[in-house]
């Protein structure tokens, strides 16, 4: 692939001229680390991986599915604007890709289509694990991309990743200057980032450490939501007070960490216990996802180790069931 | 139901401080289409005019601490078919039943001085004395609640009950987690279905909907420990809001200390720099 | 907001049909029959719905192109909405989804059928099918249990059931004695054992609460039956019915995809999920 070359002291230059023509979306901090919509291109904040995932601007948290009036039925049409993202660790463009798989391989989700659609997709590649709960390493991500930055010392490599990326690289092409050489497979490589030994978990379904997980489980969902890649939804009605006939069908996220997740009519819950649930999110991102797709979801980012109350580490777990090692725990 | 008929509604309240019943009126801008909706019989918080007969349903805000409670409790729940029980103290008895956890000699001398005509009696909720058909729960509840159950009792349609913990809210709305600041929120035993309003404004979580029915106590009382929070406070600041929804904490906070739960938590330092 | 034409291939969108027979079953059932013209396997559901209230998978019990027939029992907000529609009423349906019944695969051989309360719904479908591709098929038994002679299902279509094939209704308690097409009190499972039947060129179909199903596998193991002569109808919590939505999952399988009907040999190891 084309590799280009950009002047560190050029990024804000670039990402400036760029906004005239998109709306940037990038990490900016302010408590913590998330994806926003930035006016200058100062605001961008690199040093870490973002807090939050980038999935709200495709998946959203709630979205209208129809509005209807009596029994008639009006889809809102909704047209992403021209969006560029910028600053997608390798982790966040795999867990696009993943989501991509869900929403518009199979079923072609219009809603997630459209809001997919005119995005362009930046990346900026890690040096070094920006957390110190980073697994990626030990996940088989692919390149997927349309502009990669590398972060070198006084400039960056731009590694062009799609026809998209390409045009784009040619829109702004005074920004830049040929690279004259390639990215090599060893710079793509993340140091320490392979934490998980074994990733095929199949054998482990029985095994007694899944309640060293259950055990420092709130089942508050958290990881769920901050989880790039998870995709659970519910849909619901909600009608106008001022006439029940109108209203909208909604859908909005979901969490398999939570009882309601199966409860049925009866109150019956298909997966009461809280170790069934823990179970079940850890085996569809390993595994179930794999059955269905031919990859794994998780991508490895650590986000819902980072983000959970108790740190439930559960690349330790799985790593501990492997090397048979049972830590008494109470 | 018939389709044209609507339903007959009436409001009231027993001990309480009236604000769930405001909480109704705050629905400023639908009031009025909601008021079109039903029929409503009685609300003598705002109307001169009120008839009790057979409701259809009936809200009642506040808590049994009397013997007239108990007994406007017993006739509304005989008149109407189905009994909402709005708010707080209505849903676990609140801070009034705090009185349980305390010594007598603490508030003797605050009980009124006419006591025997009011005859005293122990705070307690609704469902402590009556069947309750739905609880809205909050101090104050979530006025969008109220609002959703009445637009589908209009339909035949009753919502379904939030069980899931204010942490779902609470981060979905892209907060960042007040346990990792080291102060003690209950958002994650916590019923939700508030929006998580007061992590949104910075305040920890106090339960005031009550306990989830799958909460993990234990790990809970484990977490704010490690936090640093001696066992008087978490106590007391479980129970200001789940009243007497909590009978087993004396028992599980006895039981956790023996067990080792292995948590993480660094220090009181936000995690995240 | 500018407002898009509806478009076929959105597949959240249901589309109105007309109801063109609702006739009660049960004090709790119904059966309505919609004119949805589609092609369909027996054993596939369809989401139904109303606007405003929700979605809901039902199975098609009936073998036609010309409409559908759907046979609901009232346990919430949906199912009840559904139960106060009238003939010419519209409803909101999208599908038909799911695997259903393999039935082009199973010629040639007998087929027993073993449905407990309203689990007999989505068998219903495969006596229809056979009915129309009746040289296809040899013997078909009917083993129906209920709970009480109130709760049965098909009493229009029982009478020629009994004189076209091998019926037998059993109720778990006949308390009043009634007539009920010859039915027996006690379990389906009791029936069964009872019953001589061997598992030579024949197709067993269970669909009923978890626990009758189990039972019934459990016989038909002892009476010889391989795991894949054994179909099971499952249930779960459905939003999409696309396999999107992940609330039905049993593992890695998707019920609304992959699913409803499961050979027993595909499943056997889900059975605790
Ligand atoms: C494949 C399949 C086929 C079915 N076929 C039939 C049938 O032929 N006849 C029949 O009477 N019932 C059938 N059911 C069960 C029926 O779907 C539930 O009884 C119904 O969803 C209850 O919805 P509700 O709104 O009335 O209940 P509520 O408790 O008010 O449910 C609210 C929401 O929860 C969901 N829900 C609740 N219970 C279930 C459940 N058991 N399964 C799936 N979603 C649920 C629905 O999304 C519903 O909108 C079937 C279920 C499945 C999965
Ligand atoms: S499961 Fe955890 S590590 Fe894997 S993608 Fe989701 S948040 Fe990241
Ligand atoms: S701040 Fe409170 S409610 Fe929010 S996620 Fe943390 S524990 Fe839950
Ligand atoms: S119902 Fe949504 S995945 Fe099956």
């Amino acid at each position: 692939m084309q590799v280009l070359r950009l002047e560190k002291k050029r990024l804000l230059h670039f990402l400036d001229v760029v906004k005239k023509g998109f709306e940037i979306i990038a990490p900016v901090k302010s408590d913590l680390v998330r994806f926003s919509k930035i006016y200058h291109a100062e605001e961008i904040y690199l040093e870490k991986q973002s807090y939050f995932p980038v999935k709200e601007y495709f998946f959203r948290k709630e979205e209208t599915l129809f509005q209807f009036r009596g029994t008639s039925i009006t889809v809102p049409a909704y047209a992403a604007k021209k969006r560029m993202f910028f600053g997608l660790r390798r982790c966040d463009l795999n867990a696009i890709k993943n989501q991509d798989i869900v929403f518009i391989g199979d079923m072609g989700d219009p809603y997630y289509k459209a809001a997919r659609e005119n995005s362009y997709l930046l990346g900026y590649h890690c040096n070094t694990a920006p957390s110190p709960y980073c697994f990626c390493g030990s996940l088989d991500l692919v390149d997927f991309f349309d502009l990669m930055f590398f972060d070198k010392e006084d400039h960056f490599l731009v590694e062009v990743g799609s026809e998209r990326g390409k045009s784009l690289a040619e829109k702004y092409r005074e920004f830049f200057t040929d690279s004259q050489r390639l990215i090599t497979q060893n710079e793509k490589r993340i140091p320490g980032v392979h934490r998980l030994e074994n990733k095929d978990i199949s054998g482990f379904y029985d095994h007694q450490d899944w309640k060293k997980g259950a055990d420092i489980c709130l089942s508050c969902g958290a990881c769920t939501t901050l989880c790039p890649t998870c995709y659970c939804f519910e849909i619901h009605d909600e009608v106008k007070t001022a006439d029940p006939c109108k209203g909208e069908r909604r859908r909005e996220w979901s969490s398999c960490q939570l009882q309601e997740f199966t409860r049925v009519a009866g109150d019956h819950i298909f997966r009461k216990e809280r170790e069934d649930r823990f179970k079940h999110r850890i085996y569809h991102q390993l595994q179930y996802f794999k059955e269905k797709y031919g990859v794994q979801m998780c991508v490895g980012c650590g986000r819902c180790i980072e983000g959970c109350p108790t740190r439930i580490d559960f690349v330790r777990i799985l790593n501990e069931m492997k090397n048979g090692k049972t830590e008494n725990n109470g | 139901m018939s389709k044209n008929k609507k339903l007959k509604v009436g409001v009231y309240g027993i001990t309480g401080c009236a604000g769930c019943q405001l909480s109704i009126i705050f629905n400023e801008e639908e009031i009025l289409d909601l008021l079109s909706l039903i029929d409503l019989k009685a609300f003598p918080f705002i109307k001169e005019l009120n008839t009790d007969e057979e409701f259809d349903y009936v809200i009642l805000e506040g808590l049994v601490a009397n013997k007239l409670d108990l007994e406007i409790l017993r006739k509304l729940r005989k008149n109407s078919k189905m009994l909402i029980s709005l708010g707080a103290c209505a849903c676990t008895g609140c801070v009034p039943a705090y009185r349980h956890f305390t010594l007598k000699e603490n508030y003797e001398h605050l009980l009124y001085k006419r006591q025997e005509e009011l005859q005293d009696i122990e705070p307690s909720p609704h469902d402590e004395h009556v069947k309750v058909d739905y609880y809205i729960p909050g101090c104050p509840p979530d006025k969008k609640e109220i609002l959703r159950f009445i637009k589908g009792s209009v339909r035949g349609v009753l919502p379904r009950p939030h069980q899931n913990p204010v942490c779902i809210e609470c981060r979905r709305n892209g907060n960042a987690c007040l346990l990792d600041e080291g102060k003690p929120c209950l958002g994650p035993i916590t019923t939700g279905g508030c929006n998580a309003v007061c992590i949104n404004g910075g305040l920890e979580c106090w339960g005031c909907r009550g306990p989830t029915k799958d909460m993990n106590l234990e790990l809970m009382i484990k977490i704010l420990r490690d936090r640093g929070f001696d066992d008087r406070f978490i106590q007391d600041r479980m129970r200001t809001f789940a009243g007497l929804k909590l009978p087993m904490l004396e028992r599980v906070m006895q039981g956790s200390k023996s067990k080792v739960l292995q948590t993480r938590f660094d220090g009181e330092k936000k995690f995240y720099e | 907001m500018a407002k898009q034409k509806t478009t076929v291939e959105n597949p959240y969108l249901p589309k109105p049909y007309k109801i063109l027979e609702f006739y009660r079953e049960t004090s709790d059932s119904f059966t309505v029959k919609a004119d949805m013209e589609i092609d369909h396997d027996p054993g596939q559901f369809v989401q139904v719905g109303l606007l405003g209230i929700g979605e809901c998978p039902i199975s098609i019990c009936s073998d036609s192109r010309e409409y559908i027939q759907l046979n609901i029992r009232e346990v919430g907000n949906v199912t009840i909405a559904l139960s106060k529609l009238e003939q010419g009423d519209t409803v909101f349906i999208r599908g038909p989804y799911g695997k259903g019944y393999p039935m082009r695969y199973l010629k040639g051989n007998s087929l027993l059928i073993i449905g407990g309360g309203c689990g007999v719904a989505p068998l219903k479908g495969i006596i229809d099918y056979a009915e129309n591709h009746r040289r296809d098929y040899k013997d078909l038994t009917l083993l129906l249990g209920y709970r009480s002679p109130d709760d049965i299902l098909f009493q229009r279509e029982l009478l020629e059931w009994k004189n076209r094939y091998n019926l037998q209704v059993t109720v778990d308690q006949n308390t009043h004695g009634k007539f009920c097409y010859g039915a027996k009190e006690g379990f389906v499972t009791d029936a069964l054992e009872s019953m001589d039947i061997s598992n030579n060129n024949q197709i067993a179909f269970v669909c009923g609460p978890p626990v009758m199903m189990k039972f019934v596998i459990r016989s038909l193991k002892d009476k010889g039956f391989n795991d894949d002569q054994i179909f099971l109808s499952t249930e779960r919590l459905m939003y999409c019915a696309l396999g999107v939505c992940c609330h039905c999952m049993i593992k890695g399988k998707f019920t609304c995809v992959d699913g409803p009907v499961f050979r027993y040999d595909e499943i056997k190891d889900l059975e605790n999920e």
